[in-house]
């Protein structure tokens, strides 16, 4: 294999990565969007959805790029296909989003069935001396010392899904929802 | 052509019909990546399956969205009802895509395993062995969300699958559990599942 052949196989692989793991994290927003009749979060959702059409396409040309042999083929339709199903499911979340952007109301039986009704959504930047800086989530317990709920982390203009072993990094921004209360609990945390 | 079932209008609220969508099709992506992942077409058959079903559900969501309008702000409000649940469903449509890619045998590439090693969330296929502290055990008493941040997603029993296990579902040995959740969480539950026999000394 060609060096620079691997090196698209490599490019293949972080955009796939980055596909799949921004899609889910777009439901979890569009959802959270709905729930919460939250515009800033339905906006971030379409802001994703436009990162994630441009992504799409740069990992098509990857694919079509990559010197594959005829055996190889169906694999790598494989590989577009698995593309196409993460885009998919981008829209849909885009589409989840659409609602809150329109103006409409959620209905009163959707914010019963996505989680107990939260109500606010914060913002909050992470100082390079907060006690968070380095810490995973499960490290930070921040539903336990703040009520507030972990929605995404954005960090250098991309956003990432919220895991327990995510490390936390200064500069990083928190949105997070939950009862205003735990809003000033939170800036605690974050500023040192 | 796939077998469409039929659906006909039956009383059931609107919330329990839509939370089984978002959670039925939520589930669906991971088991389907799964799938993908493991080259198992059991799996994805059973996914196709799934669709199925939220295909029904969808179609009978709509039957009860119709007959709960009464007015124009009815309309209105429960258009967010319709527009989500239409999006759950082409979450799970695209489930079944990534099924069909392996039930069709278009092939998964050796690539797709990197992929999977750097996502977020692992995914994980383990068969439990006899001499596994799990066997017996119930998936509620894990406790595994808090315990490793894991969750088991579905049960493969025999020729049985039991999608999204309840708490009370106890654990038997030659069960293969599919979870997912975080990378050392993943590792650590896997090594529980499939202990091996300690070895006595002689």
């Amino acid at each position: 294999m060609s060096q620079q052949n691997r090196g698209v196989l490599e490019e293949i692989v972080e955009r796939l990565v980055e596909l799949k793991d921004t899609s889910e994290l777009m439901i979890d927003l569009a959802y959270s969007s709905l729930l919460l009749n939250n515009t800033e979060l339905a906006e971030e959702v379409q802001r994703l959805e436009e990162h994630v059409d441009k992504l799409h396409t740069d990992f098509e040309l990857l694919v079509l790029q990559s010197e594959f042999t005829k055996d190889q083929a169906r694999g790598f339709l494989g590989l577009i296909r698995l593309g196409v199903a993460a885009e998919k499911i981008a829209d849909a979340a885009a589409q989840i989003a659409t609602v809150v952007l329109r103006g409409i109301e959620p209905h009163p039986v959707l914010q019963l069935s996505i989680r107990k009704a939260e109500e606010t959504v914060v913002y909050m930047p992470v100082a390079a001396d907060s006690k968070l800086v380095n810490k995973t989530l499960l490290e930070a317990r921040i539903p336990e010392e703040t009520g507030m709920w972990i929605l995404a982390i954005r960090r250098g203009g991309k956003s990432i899904r919220p895991k327990l072993d995510s490390k936390i990094m200064a500069g990083d921004i928190l949105i997070a929802s939950g009862y205003a209360e735990g809003e000033e609990s939170l800036r605690k945390l974050a500023t040192h | 052509m796939p077998r469409l079932e039929k659906v006909k209008y039956r009383a059931v609220p609107v919330r329990d019909i839509f939370l089984e969508m978002k959670n039925l099709s939520e589930l669906m992506i991971d088991l389907a990546y799964s799938a993908a992942l493991f080259n198992d077409h059991e799996l994805a058959q059973e996914i196709l399956e799934l669709e199925g079903r939220v295909d029904t559900l969808d179609c009978l969501l709509e039957m009860t969205i119709m007959i709960a309008a009464r007015d124009a702000h009815d309309a209105e409000a429960l258009t967010s009802v319709s527009t989500a649940a239409s999006a759950a469903d082409k979450i799970s449509d695209a489930a079944g895509d990534i099924a069909a890619i392996v039930t069709q045998n278009i092939g998964v590439h050796p690539l797709v395993s990197q992929v999977f090693e750097k996502t977020e969330e692992r995914l994980m296929q383990a068969k439990v062995t006899a001499d596994s502290l799990l066997v017996g055990k119930q998936v509620g008493e894990l406790d595994l969300a808090a315990k490793m941040g894991i969750d088991i997603i579905a049960i493969h029993r025999e020729k049985d699958w039991i999608i999204d296990p309840e708490k009370a579902e106890h654990i038997r040995s030659g069960d293969i559990l599919i979870a997912r959740g975080v990378h050392s969480g993943i590792k650590e539950f896997k090594e529980l599942a499939e202990q091996k026999p300690r070895r006595s000394i002689d």
